[in-house]
This record gives C-alpha cells, structure tokens and sequence, in this order.
C-alpha cells in the first residue's frame, strides 16, 4: 500500500519535472537576466540603477495585454514613439536613458524572465556541504534518526513492560500497584545519568566537529575588487584556465595573473559583455592603458589622480554617449561616469597602495595554513588533475567561491584513490617492484598512497 | 687516566667528573632555567594563571573570523620571475679580501640563500660560513638608511643631492683627501678611484687588512719582486708546515686552501692510501691547527726561532748557510729537524708558509721554499693571489699626516679603523682634526660615528661589482633586490664627485652602466674566447667567472737578500705570553654584527657571543687535569697586555700550550649592530713591531677576578652523546645517556660506544680489519630481533642517505650556517645558549684524542640520522614523528604537542624543543623578553618585518612548543623529484643537494639515493669499504647517516 502510494508521488513528481523542462524556468531566466538586463537593471530588482528596477513590472503592466510587455522588451523606442501611455509614462521618467532593443527574445524566453525577476534567487547554487561524501552522510543521518526512535520505542515499551511486571508481581503479593508519571520516570537515577552522560557526548562531539571546521571557509564567496566573471571568460569564452594562471603548469602557486596578462586581450576588448566600462576600466588604470587612444601611456607612475581621472572619465562618458545613441552628455550619463569612476577608485586605491595606478589587490579566496605545502605544478602537470576537481565547476561561477574543503581528510581521500601515471614518466621507473607487480597482475594499479601519498612530510615541512 | 676508546671532548670527560655527568644529562637544562631568575619557577598559582589564560585565549580564538587575505599580482610581471620558483644569480662576495663565487638564490626578488658557484675556479662551489651568513646581513635592522650627516650618533638625512654639493664644495676648496679601505678586489672601483684622484690629484688611497699580512707582501717584494701572495698550491705538496697560519679557517684564501689541501686526504681506497702531510707549529689551537697531523708547540714569540730552526736544519740538508737564530724550546727543536728532513726527501712537492706579521720571518720562509724548491711549483707566481693588499704602515702614516693637520677630507669605504687597530685611541684623536669626514660604511660602526657625513652605500646583494680576486680570475656581481634604502653605489658617488663624463647619470643604474663599459673595452680587450662585448657580459654575468689563463711566470729568488736570524721575534722570558687569533666566524669585528655568525660556535672551543680567553689545561700526570690556575670554563679574570686591562672569560682549551693563553679577535664592537657588547676588544692590546701588527704579546698578566660570567655560552657539554663519567650513585663509569635515560642495561650501554674510529695512515689496514669485525658483530647483534626485515619495504623507489668524510670535514662551520639559513633556524641569543637551548640541526661536534697535552682532534657533523628504526617514532604518543618510505624520519610540527620524548629517545641528541617562540617573536606573553633583541631595538629580533625577509618560504616557521631536527633539507627532496618527473626522468645527483652538502668547501658531505649504486653516495660508502660506519651502528636503530673513520698522516716518531 506504502510502496504503491511512493511510487505515485515519485511518477508525478517525474512528469512534473519533464512537463517544465519545456516551459519557461526560472534558471532559464536568469541566465537570460545577467546575460542582456543585468548591466542596467539591478539584480535584487528592487534598486533604481541607471534604469528602473524590475521587481513588480508585472503588476504596473497589469492594466495592458501581456504583448504591450512582450512588444516592450523587444523594441521600447518603437512604442514610445508609438505613444503607448505607460511607455510614455516611462519614457518621462528616464530620458534619455535608452533601452537596448532585444528583437531576439522568444515568448518563452520573456516568460522566463519574468518569472526570475519575480523570485530572483541571490547568489549562485550552493554546492552540498561537502562534495565529497555530504549526500551519504545525511542519509545516515535520517537513518540514526530512524535507530534512535526505534530504540527509544523499545526501551519506553521495555519500560513499560517493566512497570506492569512489577505491577503484576505486587498485585499478587497483594500490594496496589504503582503507576509512575512520566516526571517521575525521568527524574530517575539512570535516567538523569543517562541524560547527563548523551549530554556530554553530545557536546564533546559537537567541540571536535566545531574545532576541525576552524579555519576553513568553504563557499567563501567575498567580494572583489573588479567584478570578474569567470563564467565569460572560461564558459562563455573557453580561455583555457592556464592562459591566465600560468604558474599551475610550473609552480607551487597558480599565480594570480598580472594586469599585463588582462591586457593581452582587452587593450582589444574595452567593453565587458555585462559590464561595459565599469569593470574594465580599472584594469586600464591599474597598468596605465589609454582606450582612447589605444596605447600604454608613458610616465603613468607620475600621473596625478586628477589627470586619470579625467582621462578615464572622459573615456566612459565618450562610450555612454555611443552606446546610447548620445550627441552631448546627459544627466543621466554624468550618473553613469561618476559612479564609474568611484568605481575604480574604490577597486584600486587602498590601505597598501595610496594611488590609483599599480596593481589590483584582490580578496583572496583558497588559504591553506602556513604548515602546509601544496604544489600546484605536481598536481597539474604531473597529476594532471583538471583544475575543477578541486575547484569545482569554475567555467559557471560569476563569483569564485571555494568550493572544496580543502581539508586534510579531502587531500588524504583523493591521494588514497588517484592513481599515479606510472607508465608515461621515467621518473616512476625507479619503483621496480611495483612494475613487476603489476606485470605479475598482482596488482592493479599504484595509488598516490602507494608511493608516500599520505606521508606528513609530503606536505608539511 | 681512564678513557676506554681513547676519545673525549673535555677534562672532565677524561676525568670522569661528576659534574660532567650532570651537565652533559640536561640535555634541555630545565634546571638553569628555572634558576637564572626566579620568575620561570612555577607553581600553583602559575599554573592556574597560565591556564586561564589559555581557556580565554581559545574561547577568543573560537570567536575569532578568519582574516580576510589578500592577494597581490604584478602590475607587469617580470618574465624571469614565476612566483613559487626560485631565481639564482650568480654574484661574488667580497669582503675587503675575503671572496667567495655564490649563487645567491631569491625568491620572488628577495634573496633568502647563498649557495656556491661550481663554475668558479678558485672556489669552485665551496662556501664559508661567513659567505652563507652574507644574507643576514642585507635585512640588518641597523644599516643606515639615507644619506645625512652624522650627528650624535644618528645620521640626519640629507637629499643624495644636498650631500654631493656640500662634498663637491669640500673638495673644490683642494686639501689633501685621503680615503681609508680594506683590500679593494675590483679592477673597476680602482678605476673608478683612478678618476677620482685624476680629478683631484691630493688624493691618496691608503689600504690596510682587518687582519694584516702586510709583512708577507713586503717579503715578496723583496724577494721575488712581486708584491702579491702567489698562488699555494696545498694540492700538490706531499709535505705541509704551517707557521701559525690558519690556512683552512681565515688565512687569504681558506674556501681555496681547504678545497686543495682535503683532496690531498681523502682515503681512496685503503690499500695502498695515502695523504699529504701537515705539520703545525703554533701555540693555541687552531682551525688549521686542529686539522693537522702533528702540532709542533711553539710559545707565540718563538715563532721566529723555529723557522730559523727550520731554515738551519734545511740548510744543513740541502748545502746552504745556517743564519743561527734564537734558541728555541728542545722538544721542538728535535721535532723540526725531523720536519727537515721529511721535507728535503719531498723537494719540490712540499710547502712552508707562516702566518708571521713579520718581514724577515717571511723572507727566511720564503727562502726554506727556495731551498726546497717549491718556487714555481707549489709557490706558483703565475697568478697572484690579489685577497690581501694592505699595509697598515700606511695607516700610521695617515694618523700623522692628519694629527699635523695635513688631510682636509677623509673618506672611509669599508674599513673601520676606529676598531680595528691598535692605536685606535690615536686615530680617533687625530680624524677629530679632519674637517670632512665621510664614510660608506653600511652601518653606524666606530668609525661612522665619528665622521660628519654618512654616504651610506649598497650591501653586496644590492650592488653591481667586479672583482679580480686572482689575477686573471674575474668575478661580477650583481644587485638581487633593488636597494631596500636610500643608499648609493659607493663607486657612483666616487664619480659623481669626481664629476666624471663617464658616468650616465641619466641612467637607472649609472655605475652599472659603468661597469658594462669597463667591460666592454678594458676586459674585452684582454680576452679572445667571445667575439662580441654583448655575448663576453652575457655569458661572464650568467656564470659569474671568467678565467684568463695567464702564461706560466717563473720568478726566482733575489741573490744577496740578506738573512739576518736578528730580524725575527726574539723570545721573551715572561711566564705568560698571549696570542690573538681570528676566528671563521667573526674575524676581526668584521662579521660581529650578523647574529647567525656570532651564534655558530667556535669551532675549537665551542663558544658563542663573544671572545673567551683560551688557557690551557694542566695535567699532573697521574689523574687530575685541571684549568690553568685552577680555573674553571666561565670564570671571570683581569688580563692585563701593555698595560691596559680587560676582564675577561676563561674557557680551558685541550693543546694550548702551558705557559701561554689565547684570545679571538672580534669582541667588544662598541657600535653598528647586535654584535654590541659581546666579548672584549683586544686590539688595543695588539703590538706594533716595524710598523706592523703582530698578533701576539710577550707578556700577559692574568688574575682571576673570582666571580663567574653567569651566561657563559659555550655549547660544549650540550647534546652530548656516549661520553662517559663517573655515576655517583652507581660508584662506575656509566654512559652518561644511560644514566640520563634512568635505564640501566640496555643494549647501548653494554658494549663499546662507536662514535668515533680513527687511526694513523700507518696502521690503517688495522683499523679496517678491526672495523670489519665491528661491523660483523654489529650486524649480527642487529639481526637478534623479532621485527620483520625492513629491506624489502626500502627497496623500491628513493631511499635518502648521507655519507660524511671525517677525513675531508675541517670543521668550518660553513654546513652549519648553510643549515640555519635554509631552515629558518632561529637565532636564540647568548641567554639561551646557556640554557642549553640553542636551536641547530646540525652541529659540529669536535673530540680530542692522543696525547692528553697535545691532542688530536676530530670534527664530526651531526644531524638527525634518519634511523629506519628510529627510538623517537615508537615514543611518539601522537604519532608526529614517523618514517617515510624514502628513509626519511619525518616531524610534523603542527602534529607535535610536545612531550619531548622523541628527544629524550635519540641516541644522538639532534631534536631541538621551541622552548621559546623564537621566531614569531611576540606571540606570548613572558616570551619577548627572553627571545633574542639587539639591544636598544623595541621589538625581538624575529618580530622586526626586514629581518623576517630572509625567511626561506617554502620551511614552515615552527612556533613555540614543538620539536624540530634535521628534515634532510625534504624541501629540496620535493623540489628535485618535481624537476625530474616535469622532465620525464630518473632522478639524478645534482636535482637534490642538502643545504649542508653545497656548502662544504671540501666536498666531506655526499647526500643522495642510496637504492641507486650509481649515485654518489653510494660510491662514496663503497670507497670507504670498511672504513664506513654508522655511529652507534650496534644499537640498531639503522641510522641513514654514514661516516668514515678519521685518518691521520703523523709522524709517530714526533712524539709531540
């Protein structure tokens, strides 16, 4: 009856699942919001930024058919100029900010972000607590739960049967029987012993637990200096992950690339896909590039703050005017470059460095403590371990987040099940008796344990 | 006199004193601890004090977030910088006249290592401690940091501009300019003082030696009319005699000399061995000395006696005419002429030098060369060695000229005379008469402080040089870092006051810009191996050296030069003479400023921090061995030399000779750094004879002052291992580790310690014979055990070991500081050296043996042994030191609670406690003030930012509360695995190299695979035969460390 009544909800679920693979979703639309909206509107949806905020656009729509909204989306200018009113009304309110046209979006795809403007969801997914083994764990959980309550049934009915044997037994002697309440079963000595004694397990497990996660920042997410999508550059755009962090090949350190690196393609690319100026700008007044020029420019350490700013203002405005059609600068636009420009002073000028120029002080997101040692080159080159299996799915994060604990128990784990390329190098000749091993098929393969993984001076020296 | 095996450290080993035993069981000295102030005693109220505290700091620490971090890229990355990878360039060291060829490793652009340049023929990839401590010395918290003038002992800064006018100004008005330097090395400074004095012909460059070897260049002058020191060649003379010259520790060119003279005495194979020999003739125990076959004991103003002693004798062999002379003490009158005619048999193969400050000593020794026919061969003119150049008349000279108010400026480059000469006092008072007084010194020192303006210049690792350290060897050196102060190249500001067309001063860098010229034209002329002047600098930059191979130059023997025996030291009657000898690590005064150099011990006496006076010990020939004058290592007594005294510290010295005392230079720095207040100056005390300063004085008088210098550091009685004494309790000789392991019986103790093998040259069939047995019985004895055989586990893949040369090893200490600085090893101070607490992986331990007034002695390097059945591992009860399978014995720190018991475990006493934080310096209350300060500093040494830049960042910095010991550099071991298989090959000997093993100057140290018969230390143990062993090789443990037995070369018949 129980399995058939599962196995109900299960198929429903199922088809419930496929029937919305086809309708608009909400992941659908955010994907569409940061990838066409997100440069102007806000992503809370309820900020005013340089365009109005999203949230409730439904609503103030309301009073018109669903096409107006669709219509507007595609081409607002056209009903502006169409004298729609609440366009009218918009247009009012905005001049001359311009909406870029999305002739491209489909029914489905509008729904789709309506639905995420709706409910937008912060932040990326969070991955499970650990990737490694998390599933598993809180499955036993609800198992031990389950024990834990058949146990304590057995031991209330034990009880129980205790009591009216006793009972039985003082009825015959031709005693009255006793019946207990429950504060006076509880407040016996092997109850309160027991109590005190769960307590102390408790807490002594929840000590070690707390201790053992001092210190480590999984989905460590902080802010940065420059808004830096690792999901353009190595999903949308496949940069290889070592283009930039060409220390991973060849040091203990992945590198964190210099501005110069940055600047390899962008003194092409000036403009970002979402954010336009404001992010890449400040690598330009980190190194000293001249965009409107397109050259590096002499004796940049000498510049005075107001020089770079002029500079780099003079270039945001001049790219605000030509993206939105502009002859002369407007309100809004003088918005737009001072808030640019706080922008990179903000991102580039700091307790350390006192001046604009010099390099970008990002927050760094994967510490290891200072008694261990890990090398990327051995894991990278030699392991040839994809940067993802510790990083996790960067190609799709906007926001780097740690996504590893980056535990001792997680290195261990990995050392004990890696297996080594032990036929492609000549180095690994040395280990004879494992050669022969495996040509006897005594063995399989040769872990990284099997060759010292897991000792302490591996790492810690 | 009981001493079973014939080898001890001290008197009261040889005595078996109780005290001994005391003090060689507290390995860690709890005790003195407690002891030295009565705030460390612990009691109850302490206790729950500290623990307090400790709840509130981890309840604080819970609450703590984790601080945010921040990572900063380049701007525009260098492209030769990857950060994570080391960078080595290759640079000299030059010091007045000490020279080294170095690799100076940095990493992301600051320098943390020396290593040395294999490519160098003089040097030839050795290193000295003071070379490996140069690093130190570029994060010195107290280097002057902007140009200025001085003024109460601070310099006031002034613009490099302000300076160079007011000093052109000075200049313009056209007095005499004198400049004041050590030994200059650089072919390019000279010529850069060339211009200066072209543009202002008053000048004159007057140049002395910290410690002066002007009487030998005078001698050659005379004799060979060249005014250099020829090129010894130690590697090619079957017969040694060395008049005092400690030529393997501080004489010229040691790093050269040892090279030379240990290939001479490696045992090659034990059929069939031989060896150079080397005689001694000195009355303190030196470096050299201690090295030596057979010491020849002389009182400091015989020495001139015996070498006219010799010159008879030879004379007498060879037909030339006796020259009479002094008389000299019977026994070694009788011991040179046996030296004499050891000598005749090896003519031409042979070499006599003399350390002596004295002209006619080193025309007479130049001449027994002559006779004996070592000119052109093992006394080789063809290229001088250039190390030393100063003649300290000139300096008496200048303090004349400026006391008749002669000299209007006066520029100080390097030298520091204010300290370092005798009639300092005299100097002082007549450079207060000069009216400009400059100097480039890099810190505040004596003579800084006296000048009017600092014109501070670059630390060797921030400077662009040359240097010519033998004539024909060129050497360039390169800045690692850019200039951490506003300092100036002391060459640039030289040409810039000389308003020389040469120098760009356009230019980042314009001297060297210069240098690159000088190059171009003047030494690219002079070669013919590259075409163009780019590839010469390219190449000669990338390899540091550059050999032009010089025609053989024959000189001869001036006829008619005068041997007059009335020209030598003629022998004084006092009781008490005393000698003044420099020391590998500190010189004079030169190197008192760099904390790793003042705490590497001496290696004869085994002191720290400071001069000791050196007595010698007395033995009434029956059972007593006493202290001269009854006293005791520690004891405060008044020393009085030309009638000035000094109190000084006693420290009794096996093979001082009765009747005379000695005393390093080098103690007593008045100001420039941590080195303030650390021994006494002795200079004072130096004699002038002829115009030159002669290191010893014929009379002395010492009184003891009756009190003890309660600090006394002296690491000679820490760590000790398998000595003996007499256990009070027992009424026996027990070993003292046994007693200090409150075990008795255990396998150790029940039969003979082997720590030491040694024999003559002679009987070295015996030794091999008896060590094979040894080596039989110990495997046997090994056999007898119920654990499974470890073979197997081993054999595959890597398995670490060293192989250590006694034979090679001379005890210099450079492995020693080559360690500290590799492993971020903290400097604890003197207060902690006396408590036994002193933090070193490695260290030198050093034995006497033979005849108890003239002994021999042994150096022995020891580390952590790396047992494959290691007694510290089983003790462990966290499991933080264990074994790997590459035969390393692994300690992880962050594992440790620090029980100690792996230390209490280990036969050899290598594990070193955190007592202190000494490295982070401030983490703990109560701690700062028992780490090491420089005095007047507001902060512990460690905890000052600059000095914390010469941390190596790939060693975890440990913190208080954990063991640390010898890791067999593993960083090194990572570092050359990696290369290997990012190259897809077998590992080979050159991708790991210990720390200690680069620096040995004599190559004594071989580390690498022992699972490979092909690697080097495998065919050094195989060489070695039977001669190989493992110390304490009975006791199981299956130490990864072999050594092979001490050879000796002496001349039984001596006697002496």
């Amino acid at each position: 009856m129980l399995l058939k009544r599962i196995c109900w909800v299960f198929s429903l679920f199922l088809l419930a699942s496929i029937a919305l693979q086809a309708a608009p979703t909400k992941e659908a639309g955010k994907e569409l919001f940061s990838a066409n909206c997100g440069s102007c509107h806000a992503k809370n949806m309820k900020d005013n930024l340089t365009c109005p905020a999203l949230g409730g656009v439904e609503e103030r729509w309301a009073a018109y058919p669903k096409t107006d909204l669709y219509k507007w989306i595609r081409a607002s200018q056209a009903m502006i100029a169409a004298g729609h009113p609440r366009a009218t009304e918009l247009w009012n309110q905005y001049k001359p900010t311009i909406m870029n046209n999305f002739p491209g979006l489909t029914d489905e795809q509008i729904e789709s972000l309506l639905l995420y403007i709706k409910e937008p969801t912060s932040g990326p997914p969070k991955p499970p607590e650990d990737p490694t083994d998390g599933p598993k764990e809180s499955g036993n959980m609800w198992l031990f739960a389950g024990l834990a309550l058949i146990l304590g049934l057995l031991a209330f009915a034990l009880m129980r049967i205790i009591d009216n044997l006793g009972n039985i037994t003082r009825v015959q002697a031709g005693e009255s029987p006793v019946s207990r309440t429950l504060s006076q079963v509880l407040s016996t000595k092997g109850a309160v012993a027991f109590l005190v004694f769960a307590l102390v397990l408790f807490l002594g497990y929840k000590a070690v637990d707390n201790a053992t996660r001092m210190g480590r920042e999984q989905n460590y997410q902080p802010d940065q200096p420059v808004a830096f999508s690792h999901k353009i550059h190595a999903g949308v755009n496949k940069i290889d992950c070592q283009y930039c962090h060409d220390g991973a090949r060849r040091s203990k350190q992945s590198i964190i690339p210099a501005t110069n690196t940055c600047m390899n393609c962008h003194s092409a690319v000036k403009k970002g896909t979402i954010s336009g100026t404001s992010e890449i700008t400040k690598i330009f007044a980190s190194i000293g590039y001249d965009p409107l020029m397109s050259q590096y420019i002499p004796d940049y350490e000498n510049w005075s703050e107001k020089q770079i700013e002029d500079l780099y203002k003079k270039w945001i405005g001049q790219e605000y005017m030509s993206a939105n059609s502009l002859t002369a600068m407007n309100d809004a636009g003088r918005t737009v470059v001072e808030s640019q420009w706080e922008g990179i002073v903000k991102a580039l000028k700091n307790d350390s460095n006192g001046k604009i120029q010099g390099p970008i002080e990002w927050t760094r997101i994967h510490n290891l403590p200072d008694h261990a040692y890990f090398n990327h080159a051995q894991h990278v080159s030699i392991g040839q371990v994809a940067c993802q299996k510790c990083h996790g799915p960067v190609e799709k994060m906007d926001v780097v987040y740690q996504y590893s604990t980056l535990g001792m128990g997680w290195c261990i784990n990995c050392h004990r099940e890696t297996e080594v390329k032990f036929a492609d190098n000549d180095y690994y000749k040395q280990y004879e008796r494992y050669h022969e091993e495996l040509k006897d098929g005594k063995r399989t393969k040769v872990t990284v344990s099997d060759i010292g993984g897991l000792e302490c001076q591996k790492c810690h020296y | 006199m009981h001493h079973d095996n014939g080898i001890w450290v001290s008197s009261e080993d040889l005595t078996r004193d109780e005290s001994f035993l005391r003090s060689a069981e507290k390995e860690f000295s709890v005790e003195t601890m407690a002891e030295s102030d009565g705030s460390w005693t612990a009691s109850r109220r302490d206790f729950l004090k500290l623990m307090g505290f400790g709840l509130g700091a981890a309840t604080l620490a819970a609450s703590c977030e984790i601080p945010v971090k921040r990572a900063i890229p380049y701007v525009t990355k260098p492209d030769e910088i990857v950060p994570g990878v080391a960078n080595y360039y290759a640079s000299s060291f030059v010091n007045g006249g000490d020279y080294c060829s170095i690799l100076v490793k940095t990493r992301e652009g600051r320098p943390i290592k020396i290593e040395g340049n294999t490519l160098s023929s003089v040097t030839s990839g050795g290193t000295s401690a003071r070379a490996q401590a140069l690093v130190l010395g570029l994060y010195d918290m107290r280097r002057i940091h902007s140009a200025g003038t001085v003024e109460g002992g601070e310099v006031k800064k002034l613009d490099w501009k302000e300076l160079d006018n007011k000093v052109k100004g000075q200049l313009a008005l056209g007095g005499n300019i004198r400049l004041i330097t050590n030994t200059i090395l650089s072919p390019t400074a000279k010529m850069a003082l060339a211009e200066f004095t072209a543009k202002y012909p008053n000048t004159r460059v007057v140049s002395y030696d910290p410690v002066s070897s002007a009487a030998l260049l005078a001698a050659n002058q005379q004799c060979f009319g060249v005014r250099g020191i020829p090129n010894y060649k130690f590697g090619e003379a079957d017969v040694i005699v060395s008049f005092g010259a400690d030529f393997l520790g501080t004489w010229i060119s040691p790093i050269e000399y040892a090279r030379d003279y240990a290939a001479k005495r490696k045992i090659k194979s034990i059929k069939g061995a031989t060896m150079s020999r080397h005689y001694q003739v000195e009355s303190h125990m030196s470096l050299t000395g201690s090295n030596a076959d057979n010491r020849i004991l002389v009182k400091p103003s015989e020495q001139g006696a015996a070498i006219c002693a010799l010159y008879n004798e030879v004379a007498a062999l060879t037909g030339g005419a006796g020259i009479g002379g002094p008389t000299l003490n019977d026994k070694a009158k009788a011991s040179l002429k046996k030296v004499a005619a050891e000598l005749v048999a090896s003519k031409g193969k042979s070499l006599v030098v003399s350390g002596s400050n004295n002209v006619m000593e080193q025309i007479i020794v130049n001449k027994i060369n002559d006779l004996l026919g070592n000119i052109n061969t093992t006394v080789d003119f063809s290229v001088v060695n250039n190390m030393r150049q100063g003649d300290e008349r000139d300096m008496m000279r200048l303090i004349g000229e400026m006391n008749a108010g002669q000299v209007s400026i006066v520029i100080v480059w390097g030298a520091n005379p204010a300290y370092e000469l005798p009639n300092a006092g005299q100097f002082k008072d007549a450079f207060a008469k000069v009216n400009t007084r400059i100097s480039f010194n890099g810190s505040l020192d004596e003579t800084t402080g006296l000048c009017s303006h600092a014109a501070p210049a670059h630390h060797t690792l921030e400077a662009w040089g040359d240097a010519e350290p033998k004539t024909g060897h060129y050497s360039l050196q390169q800045p690692t870092i850019a200039p951490l102060f506003e300092t100036r190249q002391a060459e640039h500001s030289l040409l810039e006051w000389a308003d020389s067309q040469n120098l760009n001063r356009q230019d980042d860098q314009p001297y060297y810009q210069y240098l690159k010229s000088v190059w171009a034209s003047d030494m690219f002329a002079k070669q013919n191996k590259y075409s163009t002047p780019a590839a010469f600098w390219d190449m000669t930059l990338h390899g540091g050296v550059f050999d032009m191979h010089a025609a053989p130059v024959t000189v001869s023997f001036i006829a008619g030069i005068a041997l007059n025996a009335s020209g030598v030291t003629q022998p004084g009657s006092s009781e008490l003479e005393i000698s003044f000898l420099e020391t590998v690590n500190t010189g004079n005064g030169q190197y008192a400023h760099n904390p790793w150099l003042q705490e590497v011990p001496d290696p004869v006496n085994r002191t720290v921090w400071g001069n000791y006076l050196n007595i010698p010990v007395e033995w009434d020939g029956v059972n007593n061995i006493n202290g001269w004058k009854n006293l005791n290592d520690g004891d405060n007594v008044e020393v009085e030399v030309k009638g000035q005294k000094l109190s000084c510290t006693v420290v009794r010295t096996f093979g001082q000779m009765p009747g005379t005392v000695a005393i390093a230079l080098g103690g007593g720095r008045e100001s420039g750094g941590c080195g303030v207040g650390y021994g006494v100056n002795v200079n004072p005390w130096l004699p002038i004879e002829g115009g030159f300063i002669q290191y010893a004085a014929k009379e002395a008088r010492v009184t003891p002052a009756g009190t003890v210098d309660k600090n006394f550091a002296c690491v000679q009685f820490h760590h000790t291992m398998g000595v003996q004494a007499m256990g009070k309790e027992e009424g026996k000789v027990i070993n003292a580790d046994e007693k200090s392991l409150g075990w008795k019986g255990f396998q150790g103790s029940l039969t003979d310690r082997s720590i030491i093998f040694q024999t003559n040259l002679s009987e070295l069939p015996e030794l091999a014979e008896k060590m094979t047995e040894f080596h039989e019985e110990a495997s046997h004895l090994n056999a007898q055990t119920l654990y499974p055989d470890t073979a197997e586990y081993f054999g595959t893949g890597l398995k670490w070991g060293m192989h250590i040369d006694l034979n090679a090893c001379i005890g210099c200490g450079a492995c020693q500081i080559a360690c500290v600085s590799e492993n971020n090893i903290p400097v604890v101070g003197k207060n902690e050296v006396n408590r036994h607490h002193e933090m070193t992986w490695l260290r030198i331990d050093r034995y006497f043996y033979g005849d108890i007034e003239n002994p021999k002695v042994v150096y022995q390097p020891m580390m952590c042994q790396h047992c494959d059945n290691a007694p510290c591992e089983n003790v462990c009860p966290v499991n933080a030191t264990n074994h790997s399978m590459e035969g390393i014995n692994q300690m992880a720190y962050n594992r440790c609670i620090g029980t100690r018991y792996c230390a209490n475990n280990c036969p050899y006493k290598v594990r070193r406690f955190n007592w202190l934080d000494y490295t982070t310096a401030d983490v703990w209350p109560g701690n700062e003030d028992r780490v090491f300060w420089v005095e007047g500093e507001d902060k512990p040494y460690y905890a000052d930012n600059l000095v914390r830049m010469v941390l190596n960042p790939d060693v975890t910095v440990r913190s208080r509360g954990v063991i640390e010991k010898c890791s067999f550099c593993i960083q090194r071991i990572q570092e050359g695995k990696l290369t290997a298989k990012q190259e897809g090959r077998a590992i080979l000997d050159n991708d790991v190299r210990s720390a200690c093993q680069t620096a040995c100057p004599t190559g004594a140290i071989v580390f690498g695979n022992l699972n490979n018969p092909d690697s080097a230390v495998s065919k050094a143990s195989k060489t070695s035969g039977a001669l190989a062993y493992q110390v304490l090789e009975e006791v199981n443990v299956r130490p990864g460390v072999r050594y092979s037995a001490k050879v000796r070369n002496a001349n039984e018949e001596l006697h002496s």
